[in-house]
């Protein structure tokens, strides 16, 4: 068994809605390695997002806690959370949620400029296939190539994990595929540990693991022996 | 430049519309502030520069008969430093116009330099010689005199021929009037000249001086000074002891820098306001536009305080480029203003000044102003998740909106109106402030039109409701009401009635003021008189009534005792009672029965002046009685008044395009908003087949509501301003009361439907630029 990046424990969240509780998450447990690729997968409702939103410090749980690199960031304050989110964590949106007027490359440099990042930008726009589009904004890019800029902007500042929200959603399948197939080359050049969540089930096969989900609950937790190299994968 | 700060300034490019907008109206503000207070500091200056200069005296006294000797008997007295007898007499200017009656104030002057109230020359030499005449500017360029012209002057009923030997100003008559009744400058009409000392005196057969200029060492204890001064110089008759503050031109130009200082606070105070609701409430429907991006910043890693500070960055650049543009623009404009005014006021000399703190105060204050502002716009980014915002946001809960209670009303409406009803309720704020620039615009303009015509109505009411004489006729000194029966053998009239001007020093308490009361017959037929509710009152057999002004300097009101101080040698002051308080919108005076105002501090039957009315042409028959003064007409002030209003027109005129502008610029922004924040809803209308104009169409409905809510709203708002000013503005020489006419509210308010259109316009070019197709393809943050 590899290192553990972070190992969530007991994780509840509830939501009040009016006089029901919604509970979106109810007990999940499990632990992440450095370096896999992880997807969570799981209907509309099961609670992933819910579960991918607490583990990048966006929200805070009902109970429970989630342990990363030894630091319990359930008890972080709203500062340290920001800075959790600052330096270890990569985000990668559905759609895709680009700073509409920055240019593709400024959106990149954004984040490396905050993170005091020495990551190479134009080495990372080449490994996302967008070296010729640098200079174009949002506007001017296809969906998949926007989705590109959003992995390269999660990549530039070197985090120790990329969580992905059902980062092929809102794009076609071959557009979805070429996605994927930049994610697990992040995964392996750069040693990135990947999370992906989506409802999506045939991208479960390129994971290293998989999580699925139903009604805020872990049904069942696979390991693949044999993921599938994304460019394998139809749906 | 840091990525955040390249968006921040491609959000200003997006956004310029509205950027210039917001900060047109923070330069205006701050323009108006810097321009007119630095030309309040700087005429301030100027004055102060001047009087030094010229040694301008610090207390005035008129006395019978003061000898020569008295100069050194003051010197002696702790606080006074100098002290400078003179001579001044009233005499007549003889022009070739036997119609016109000009009179000129002659002073002594040393034959070198005077100790106080030095001269400045303008042109010739300063030293002067028997039968030479130096002149005062406003007066020989009035009446076309120059170096080396010959004028000729009678001087208590003789002629003498003098030589101009110079062109020159005096600290004394900047603002050059010859009384306080007189109200408005005549240059034409009323001059100063200076002669030399020895020879007025030879000539006028004066053996003796008439006033004393002095300077104190101490300003404190000036008020003790005219005390020893009103006591001491009794024994010379002393008439009159005031100081700088009273002395007639002086207190004219101070009121005219308060005036200017009350305008640098009042209406820069308005536009910043107003700049700083419309930059909070852009920044407002920018965070909300933008709740996705600050969403995804937050996820990245940034900090609330770094993405409050990157918005407030674009409030600080408002702040300061409005400050600084508007600083500077004003600055430059002081110069040109106080050059204006110091020319109006023949000021020869010019003391601009770039105050740098100023300009720095000015930025500080409007950064300070807008980072304010733009926190109340964003301080909703603290409110923001990120993990929420990656969500849509969840559509408001649709409800009906109030009017759809009215059913009669709703009913009624056609589709797109009740569409219309709908987005004005959904978007209070944003037509809230719509409806308050318009109205602010209307009230401006009401205010605008009732200054401009209140003048006139002044000026009208005054001459022609208040006072009914056709002529107004002062005697030299005291007469027996004899010389009625003269003037009579000359002229046709309706009605003539003899009359008493009297200066007097008027007390009630610690509070004083020096002006003239006017003796009237029992049942006068030149003056109605009238108070406040507009009750007629007539002149009491005994006691006094005052006019508002006096009453509110005085803090006197009906039934008070209040104190006459004379000016007549000889004569003590007398304790009368406040009868009535009476209207008066011109002047500041006090109104007796002739007989009580003689009995008390006359003699029986004496008069100074008559009242004629009458078709005939009178001037030029009454031009050879030497007993005459001069000799006023109701035309000679409505030609006065005319010129004056010329400055008051350009002052009108700016203030109609200050308030339009606020009005134009707020709507314009409010529509680019909307605009730019319902392209989506647009662009679905477009798709179902709207075309532009009918969205259009639609956006001026939205505006045109608000709008004459605002304006209908305007109306009493441009009221109660009116009360402000009229009471703010008040003065010795003007009293504002009045309502605004009908006729004001309506130019107003199409003034204000103008600019108000204009905008609207101006905010269809957008509309037609806008690529609907593309904003319907482009979902992105």
């Amino acid at each position: 068994m590899g290192d553990i990046l972070f190992r969530v424990q007991s994780l509840s969240k509830y939501y009040q809605m009016g006089e029901v509780t919604v509970k979106a998450l109810e007990d999940v447990s499990f632990e992440v390695e450095k370096g896999e690729f992880i997807v969570i997968l799981g209907p509309s409702g099961s609670g992933k997002s819910t579960l991918l939103n607490i583990i990048g410090g966006m929200d805070t749980p009902t109970r429970g806690s989630v342990v990363f690199n030894g630091e319990k960031i359930t008890n972080f304050t709203d500062k340290e959370l920001t800075m959790y989110r600052r330096y270890k964590i990569g985000f990668v949106f559905q759609f895709y949620n680009l700073i509409a007027t920055l240019t593709a490359r400024e959106n990149v440099e954004l984040v490396a400029e905050i993170t005091r990042s020495t990551a190479d930008i134009d080495e990372i726009m080449e490994a996302v296939g967008l070296y010729d589009r640098m200079d174009h904004f949002p506007s001017q890019m296809s969906g998949g190539e926007q989705q590109r800029v959003a992995i390269a902007r999660a990549v530039a500042k070197n985090p120790q994990i990329l969580l992905c929200d059902e980062p092929t959603g809102a794009l076609d399948f071959e557009t979805g595929i070429n996605i994927l197939k930049v994610l697990k080359d992040v995964n392996v050049k750069y040693k990135n540990t990947v999370m992906v969540i989506t409802h999506n089930s045939p991208i479960a096969q390129m994971a290293d693991r998989v999580i699925k989900m139903r009604s805020g609950t872990i049904t069942e937790i696979i390991k693949n022996e044999s993921p599938l190299a994304p460019e394998r994968i139809v749906w | 430049m840091k990525k955040l700060n390249l968006r921040l300034f491609r959000m200003i490019k997006k956004t310029k519309g509205q950027y210039v907008a917001v900060l047109s109206i923070i330069i205006t503000g701050i323009f108006i502030f810097t321009a007119v207070s630095n030309s309040a500091v700087n005429l301030r200056n100027t004055l102060d520069d001047y009087y030094d200069a010229t040694n301008f005296a610090d207390i005035f006294v008129t006395a019978a008969a003061l000898p020569e000797r008295l100069e050194r008997e003051l010197e002696g007295h702790d606080n006074i430093r100098q002290a400078d007898v003179r001579l001044a007499l009233d005499a007549k200017l003889i022009t070739g116009d036997e119609d016109e009656r000009v009179n000129v104030r002659a002073v002594s002057v040393d034959s070198k330099e005077n100790k106080i109230n030095e001269l400045f020359v303008k042109k010739g030499r300063r030293t002067i010689k028997e039968k030479e005449i130096m002149v005062i500017d406003q007066f020989a360029l009035a009446r076309e005199l120059d170096v080396g012209d010959e004028i000729d002057l009678n001087i208590r009923g003789r002629k003498f021929r003098f030589n101009i030997s110079a062109i020159v100003s005096s600290p004394e008559y900047v603002y050059l009037m010859e009384n306080e009744q007189t109200l408005l400058p005549d240059y034409e009409k009323f001059g100063v000249v200076f002669i030399e000392e020895e020879y007025l005196r030879r000539i006028s057969g004066s053996g003796l001086f008439n006033e004393v200029v002095i300077r104190v060492n101490n300003q404190d204890d000036l008020d003790e000074t005219k005390d020893y001064l009103e006591e001491y110089l009794k024994r010379y008759g002393v008439m009159r002891v005031i100081d700088r503050d009273e002395q007639l031109s002086n207190s004219m130009l101070n009121e005219e820098i308060r005036g200017l200082e009350t305008v640098s606070r009042s209406i820069p105070v308005l536009f910043l306001i107003f700049a700083g609701i419309m930059l909070s409430v852009m920044l407002s429907r920018i965070i909300k536009k933008d709740r996705t991006s600050i969403g995804v910043l937050k996820a990245v890693g940034f900090l609330d305080g770094e993405l409050i500070t990157h918005y407030l960055k674009y409030a600080a650049t408002v702040g300061i480029l409005g400050g600084l543009l508007g600083a500077i623009s004003g600055t430059l404009a002081s110069g040109a203003m106080t050059r204006m005014y110091l020319e109006f006021f023949n000021i020869p000399m010019l003391t601009v000044q770039v105050y740098y703190e100023r300009l720095f105060v000015s930025v500080i204050l409007s950064t300070i102003f807008c980072l304010l502002s733009g926190f109340w716009g964003i301080r909703a980014i603290l409110r923001i998740n990120p993990a929420e915002s990656m969500r849509p946001e969840t559509p408001k809960q649709g409800k009906k909106i109030i009017l759809e209670d009215f059913k009669l009303f709703w009913n009624k409406l056609t589709f797109s109106w009740r569409m219309v009803f709908r987005n004005i309720f959904r978007e209070k704020k944003k037509f809230l402030l719509i409806g308050a620039a318009a109205s602010i615009s209307c009230s401006l303009m009401i205010m605008t039109m009732w200054m401009s015509e209140t003048m006139d109505v002044i000026y009208v009411g005054h001459y022609s409701e208040f006072m009914k004489m056709d002529y107004n006729v002062g005697f030299k000194g005291f007469k027996d009401e004899g010389v009625l029966n003269e003037i009579k053998k000359y002229i046709n009239y309706e009605h003539m009635e003899g009359r008493v001007e009297l200066p007097f020093e008027i007390e009630n308490g610690r509070h004083s003021k020096i002006v003239n009361v006017i003796g009237l017959e029992k049942n006068t037929r030149f003056y109605d008189f009238r108070d406040k509710k507009g009750n007629k009152l007539s002149v009491p057999a005994e006691g006094i009534l005052i006019s508002s002004n006096l009453a509110k300097v005085l803090k006197a009101s009906e039934g008070d005792r209040i104190f006459l101080k004379s000016f007549i040698p000889g004569r003590e002051g007398e304790y009368v009672t406040v009868k009535g308080v009476i209207e008066q919108s011109l002047g500041i005076n006090g109104y007796m029965n002739i007989d009580y105002i003689n009995k008390k501090f006359l003699d029986k039957g004496i008069i100074n002046g008559v009242f004629i009315s009458s078709d005939d042409k009178i001037k030029a028959k009454l031009v050879n009685i030497n007993e005459i003064m001069s000799t006023q007409s109701r035309e000679d002030m409505q030609n006065i008044f005319e010129e004056f209003t010329g400055l008051i027109v350009a002052f009108m005129g700016a203030m109609v395009i200050f308030s339009g502008m606020l009005g134009f610029v707020i709507l314009y922004a409010m529509t680019l908003m909307s605009i730019n924040e319902r392209t989506l809803e647009f662009s679905s209308l477009r798709v179902m087949g709207f075309t532009k104009i009918e969205i259009f169409k639609m956006l001026i409905k939205e505006n045109s509501v608000m709008s004459v809510i605002g304006i209908l709203a305007g109306i009493p708002l441009g009221k109660l301003l009116v009360e402000y000013v009229g009471l703010t503005f008040n003065t010795d020489i003007y009293t504002f009361h009045g309502s605004v006419s009908t006729k004001n509210i309506f130019i107003a308010i199409i003034l204000t439907i103008i600019f108000i259109i204009s905008a609207q316009l101006m905010t269809y070019v957008k509309i037609n630029r806008l690529d609907f197709m593309q904003a319907l393809k482009s979902r992105i943050t």
